[in-house]
């Protein structure tokens, strides 16, 4: 049999293209609109400035309650007639929810898209928000959470990003709130933050075939009788950084598998550095073959995978690695994981491998930018964070010019493994003796 | 109604050694798909050998004759692709996605594993990929409140010896017995041309794929026989109800209903699909207007109920509910039940049945919306029905069902007589 030895070339290279973007305003808000001719399902999403980042200390959860609560009937119909309403369009509303933004969202076949962001509006600016109904949808919520901190994961996230941040400022607990913070909520925290947040404009993005859609009707029915302008959403917070690394133990009883959370801050999305960041981040962490994922999968065997990345906000961001590692390794994965991030930091990158992080990150603006969904989330980016149309194909040639001393300059300066702390979540009884034996930081329990 | 699930060209090949080419040009981006289908899945796994089929795929990344040990990860990604692989009962499938200039260094690179495989297959790789699948169960089955669901569902619903009776991730003895003589034989077996089906979507013609397929693989011999996998088409009905109660630490009660139905890819699993919809997709569903919002019994993010599209034998629907706080786990089972029968007896409404098409419709358009998604759809259709232009019957057959179809297909494979139970329920704490 004779295969084929000699690896083939690339072929001629196809120019790269966004699709085109609109942008309107209309009835006080704006619409952004990215134009996908052909395509038979189109996305709207409507942008506000609701993140999880507006919820005031102590009320972490609120955003996700009231989300829930939109569905519970509005102004027009009950809880019911709206879901057979929206559905019968073929769709649900999509809520994301991040730090800085609050995302609610419908996929239709393109010419339903107007019927349902009428839909869309009429449960995100006139919501019942029925006392008993808000009362219930809280203690939902506060069930789902139960449910899912049943899981390995959620509590060893909370530890790190209240050790990083501090559990007294809001971006130091959880996005999502926990069990107890979502319990204590009440009906005026919910109708407050919606008479504050969700009736003012926002943005709607659409990304569908424009032809077949009239953007200034859509923009006209989503920002009808909305009022009040932007609000300032405040400069790049300052996070103290702590000498000294440390182990958190978060116990989980019997466990099979250790959950690792490594962290430290690190900047926020608009630092000058995002690019090298996101290489490094790349080469350490983020591809299959990085640095972490080759020695503790492919080498050691102790894991299913491992990865590290810089993630940023509009006012701070954090350098973290996670995964899960089988209990009895737990111990030499933390310390062959700190290892590689400061082998990174001492020695940078090498060529070989900053060849493959950065054509991957610019050929995934080609292969990952496909659907309307896709596109929709791409056009998302662009306005949280006031980038120009133009912004994805300069994020390419940025990505495909960066060489090994911009990678190693950041990866020496974002990465900081002497202030690390390391969640580790697992059989505490098990694995406790092993983590202090590892002399990486004074370990502190946390039940 | 639409005339078709599929309005793109197909064009179609066998290369002499049986390899089935399956091509959809669309230069809408500069983007191109490369999916392969192998026609074989844990349902051939024979007792002893289960997850063989799973921890195979994972030793296709890890180098061939051509390509060293870890480089198809790389090669893949440094061109700006993305790429991954599935295992499940029927069937194995590696997929990529490149930047198009990069299409024939996937072909090379899916040509080298599928001739050139066994000769760079070493002891080292399989005891690394061995521990690497551990963990996947670990973390997927083992260290998850109710991640076993499934695992105990496939033997209550299939009996011994049928090929969907265990799970694809398989058992951690079995894993562990593995030696590298059979996965060597494995490959030898079933990763032959006329075992496979390769697709391309995206910008590339078919003439240029055609003949690319042709230079890479039509060296690479055929295996004349290639055993089949059980035959699992005839699964005697119970005619008694199964349940299992598991105590354990979790943080609810749920139970999960269970019946084998059809195959994916008959007329009955197109009603099924659609009964599903009605039944457990959505707010306006059955499950979530009588459980979770009526009677207020169920924890409303927990409702459910979908179909497993497994095309070799009746395929799994699964019902599920998880216990709203005081909820019993007999009266949730009692509602979940209740609303399962009710199929046979309660008929669908014309808003119902609209509800169910949208949102079918949607979904299949969204799966229809990448050049990967396009590329999966085709390989499953030639693999599984010979044919990948069927794929554009599967829209238009869920639109044509009727209320009286979802009736009688409830009244014939999802009787109370011949149903599975599994209950979890909370271990006391001391």
């Amino acid at each position: 049999m004779t295969l084929i030895a000699d690896r083939p070339g690339p072929g001629a290279a196809r120019p790269y293209r966004f699709p085109q973007v609109v942008r309107r305003t209309v009835a006080g808000g704006q619409v952004v609109a990215a134009h996908l001719p052909g395509q038979n399902l189109a996305v709207a999403l409507l942008l506000l400035d609701a993140g999880a980042g507006r919820e005031p200390t102590g009320k972490e959860g609120l955003g996700a309650v009231l989300a829930k609560a939109l569905e519970e009937g509005t102004a027009q119909r009950d809880a019911t007639a709206y879901a057979l309403a929206i559905e019968g369009l073929g769709t649900e509303l999509v809520i994301g929810l991040d730090w800085d933004s609050f995302q609610v969202s419908v996929q239709v076949p393109v010419e339903r898209l107007s019927a349902a962001v009428e839909l869309l509006a009429e449960a995100v600016r006139t919501p019942k928000l029925d006392p008993d109904d808000v009362r219930r949808v809280r203690d939902d919520e506060a069930t789902a959470l139960r449910m899912d901190w049943a899981n390995p994961g959620p509590r060893a996230d909370a530890a790190l990003r209240a050790d990083l941040f501090g559990a007294g400022n809001r971006w130091g607990r959880p996005m999502y709130g926990d069990p107890e913070s979502v319990a204590a909520l009440d009906v005026e925290d919910v109708t407050v933050f919606h008479s504050e947040w969700f009736i003012r404009p926002g943005t709607l993005v659409v990304a569908g075939d424009l032809d077949r859609l009239d953007l200034d009707a859509l923009g006209a029915t989503a920002f009808a009788g909305t009022g009040g302008g932007p609000v300032d959403r405040g400069g790049p917070i300052e996070v103290p950084t702590r000498p000294g690394r440390r182990i958190i133990l978060v116990d989980r009883p019997g466990s099979v598998q250790s959950t690792l959370r490594l962290g430290h801050p690190s900047p926020y999305r608009a630092h000058p550095d995002h690019v090298p960041m996101t290489l490094a981040g790349t080469v350490l962490g983020g591809a299959f073959t990085s640095r972490l994922n080759h020695l503790i999968r492919e080498v050691r065997g102790y894991t299913y995978g491992i990865r590290g990345d810089f993630a940023s906000s509009r006012r701070f961001g954090r350098f973290g690695v996670s995964s899960n590692v089988q209990t009895a390794v737990t111990a030499p994965a933390v310390v062959e994981a700190v290892g590689e991030i400061t082998r990174t930091r001492q020695t940078g990158v090498t060529e070989e491998e900053l060849a493959v992080a950065r054509s991957w990150r610019a050929g995934q603006l080609s292969v990952e930018l496909q659907s309307p969904r896709a596109i929709a989330a791409a056009l998302t980016t662009l306005v949280v964070h006031d980038l120009p149309d133009d912004y994805h194909a300069r994020l390419r040639e940025s990505l495909l010019a960066a060489d090994v001393a911009q990678v190693s300059a950041a990866a020496a300066t974002h990465l900081r493994p002497e202030e690390l702390t390391l969640v580790v979540e697992g059989d505490a009884a098990v694995i406790r003796d092993e983590l202090v034996a590892t002399g990486l930081g004074e370990l502190v329990e946390q039940p | 109604m639409p005339d078709s699930g599929y309005p793109w060209p197909i064009e179609t090949t066998r290369l002499d050694n049986g390899l089935r080419v399956v091509v959809s040009e669309d230069r809408t981006a500069p983007a191109v798909a490369v999916n392969l289908w192998y026609d074989v899945g844990s349902r051939h796994e024979p007792e002893g050998q289960t997850g063989f089929a799973h921890l195979f795929e994972h030793l296709m990344f890890e180098g061939s004759v051509n390509v060293a040990k870890t480089e198809h990860m790389k090669l893949v990604q440094g061109a700006g692709g993305s790429l991954n692989a599935t295992t499940n009962p029927d069937r194995t499938n590696y997929f990529e996605t490149v930047p198009a200039e990069h299409l024939e260094l996937a072909l090379w690179l899916e040509a080298d594993r599928m001739g050139g495989l066994v000769p760079a297959l070493t002891q080292e790789t399989l005891d690394n990929q061995r521990d690497v699948v551990k963990n996947e169960r670990r973390q997927r089955y083992d260290n998850v409140p109710y991640g076993d669901a499934w695992l105990r569902l496939l033997p209550l619903l299939y009996p011994p010896g049928h090929p969907y009776h265990h799970a694809t991730i398989g058992s951690m003895a079995d894993l562990n017995a593995a030696d590298l003589a059979t996965f060597q034989a494995f490959h030898q077996t079933y990763y032959a041309p006329n075992n496979a089906v390769l697709t391309v979507v995206g910008d590339a013609s078919a003439a240029e794929v055609f003949a690319l397929a042709d230079k890479y693989f039509g060296a690479i011999p055929p295996r004349a026989q290639i055993p089949p996998a059980p035959d699992g088409r005839t699964v005697a009905a119970s005619g008694r109800p199964t349940t299992q109660l598991v105590v354990t630490d979790v943080p609810a009660a749920r139970v999960y209903v269970a019946h084998r139905t059809h195959p994916f890819g008959s007329p009955g699993y197109d009603v099924l699909t659609v009964l599903a919809t009605v039944l457990g997709s959505g707010r306006g569903s059955r499950l979530y207007q009588r459980l979770a919002d009526g009677e207020r019994i169920a924890q409303p993010d927990l409702v459910g109920a979908y179909g497993v599209d497994l095309a070799h034998a009746p395929a799994p629907l699964i019902a599920t509910a998880t216990a709203r706080p005081g909820v019993s786990a007999e009266r949730l089972a009692a509602g979940l039940a209740e609303v399962v029968d009710e199929l046979a007896t309660v008929p669908v409404t014309a808003t119902e049945l609209d509800r169910a098409k949208s949102l079918l419709s949607t979904s299949w358009w969204r799966q229809m919306s990448t050049v990967d998604g396009r590329a999966d759809t085709l390989g499953r259709y030639a693999t599984q029905f010979g044919d990948p232009a069927k794929c554009a019957e599967r829209l238009p057959a869920w639109l044509a069902v009727t209320a009286e179809q979802i009736a009688e297909a409830a009244a014939e494979v999802l009787a109370a007589d011949d149903r599975v139970t599994l209950t979890y329920l909370p271990e006391e704490k001391p």
